[in-house]
């Protein structure tokens, strides 16, 4: 699936994942491809966009996360984005 | 005609400064790529809240939420009583009518909202605004030079939280923003945008046949994503207002120095013509005196 992270300054994140482990205002959220189309607010903390072995890890905070495209799409809008 | 020698000063003088303006010509293109690099790089942000909030926008719910409320009941032109203007401008110069043009259009809306009758709060940022209303004599609300030529979303923050704050409590019905609409490098209008009240974003998206297309599950409910996104959605404008000012004031300043540079060349041309003739003509006059001398000695 296709995962974006963008926080207002600028496109933090563009690609294929296989999985998202997002901070969601009430706990974590883990989205795998074909999720139902969703969207929940973001709280603070590690955001983790894995490909195969390889994971990226960004700290956010507010914003909202966003499943669209049949489960294809993923947007994770954040107010604040630092990659860690 | 004027000495060989003063000429040859002048054209020193040209030279250089046309050597300063072709520089500032070069410093302005680049920043101004890093700029517009920056207004780009802010779309996917501003495309994907929009897109969020015309899809959770309701107008039964814009009732609920303040910074939704229009002034005066349903979308009336004459509720608006006390306006919050932000005027921004650059902190430098050098720019061609850049900064006069936003002034002027940051003038002409005060008159226009004054004339209906409101009250308008002035806020500046960019220190050629603050000169210029100091100048008029008119009282600034707030006023800010520290936001240079990248402005975060910590500067919007910074900037928006207390309109937002002052407009919730009801102590103006909206706020606006005069800044350079950053169409391209060389068409950056002056415009006036009203970030609140929150114009839902809908209607830029075109047709009703999109309404809620998908059936997201939200969680919490859509009022309270609400509640969360409109905030950030007002920052964002004002950031993107920021980002875009920084770009059209490097666009400004470029082709302002470009024909600067460009009329320093051809100021150049007739200099030296003119020194030339003069040159010339002052040899034929020691020539004609020599020969005349010699003449003379003859007798």
């Amino acid at each position: 699936m296709h995962v974006t992270v963008v926080s207002p300054e600028r496109a933090v994140f563009d690609g294929a994942a296989d999985a998202v482990v997002a901070p969601a205002y009430d706990g974590q959220v883990g989205v795998l491809p074909r999720h139902a189309p969703f969207l929940t607010l973001l709280g603070m903390g590690v955001l983790q966009v894995r490909q195969g072995s390889t994971s990226s890890r960004f700290q956010v905070s507010g914003g909202f996360l966003q499943v669209v495209g049949g489960g294809d799409a993923v947007r994770i809008v954040a107010d604040r984005v630092e990659v860690s | 005609m004027a000495k060989p020698r003063e000429l040859r000063r002048r054209i020193k003088s040209v030279q250089s400064t046309r050597k300063i303006t072709k520089t500032m010509e070069l410093v302005a293109t680049s920043k101004l790529k890093r700029a517009q690099d920056r207004v780009v790089a802010a779309r996917p942000y501003a495309a994907a809240m929009a897109g969020v909030i015309g899809d959770l926008y309701a107008p039964e719910l814009a009732e609920r939420f303040p910074l939704l409320r229009q002034p005066g009941g349903a979308g009336g032109a004459g509720g608006v009583r006390h306006v919050a203007l932000v005027v921004i401008t650059s902190n430098r110069g050098l720019a061609g009518a850049f900064n006069a043009n936003l002034i002027r259009e940051g003038r002409r809306r005060i008159e226009q909202l004054e004339s209906e009758g409101a009250t308008v709060d002035l806020h500046l940022i960019g220190k050629k605004g603050i000169t210029y209303f100091k100048f008029a004599k008119r009282p600034i609300a707030s006023q800010r030079v520290d936001i240079g030529d990248k402005p975060t979303a910590a500067h919007a923050a910074d900037v928006v939280n207390p309109l937002m704050a002052q407009f919730e409590a009801g102590a103006v019905d909206a706020v606006e923003v005069v800044f350079p609409q950053f169409k391209s490098a060389v068409s950056t209008p002056p415009t006036t945008l009203r970030i609140l009240p929150i114009a839902p974003p809908r209607a830029a998206e075109g047709g009703r046949g999109r309404q809620r297309a998908v059936n997201y599950i939200l969680k919490p409910s859509a009022e309270a994503i609400l509640e969360q996104l409109l905030p950030l959605y007002v920052r964002n404008q004002l950031y993107r207002a920021l980002v875009e000012t920084v770009a059209a004031f490097y666009g400004s300043q470029r082709t302002a120095m470009k024909s600067a540079t460009d009329n320093a060349g051809e100021m150049l041309d007739i200099l030296q013509r003119t020194y030339n003739r003069a040159r010339q003509t002052q040899i034929t006059q020691e020539l004609a005196e020599i020969v005349g001398g010699a003449e003379a000695l003859k007798g």
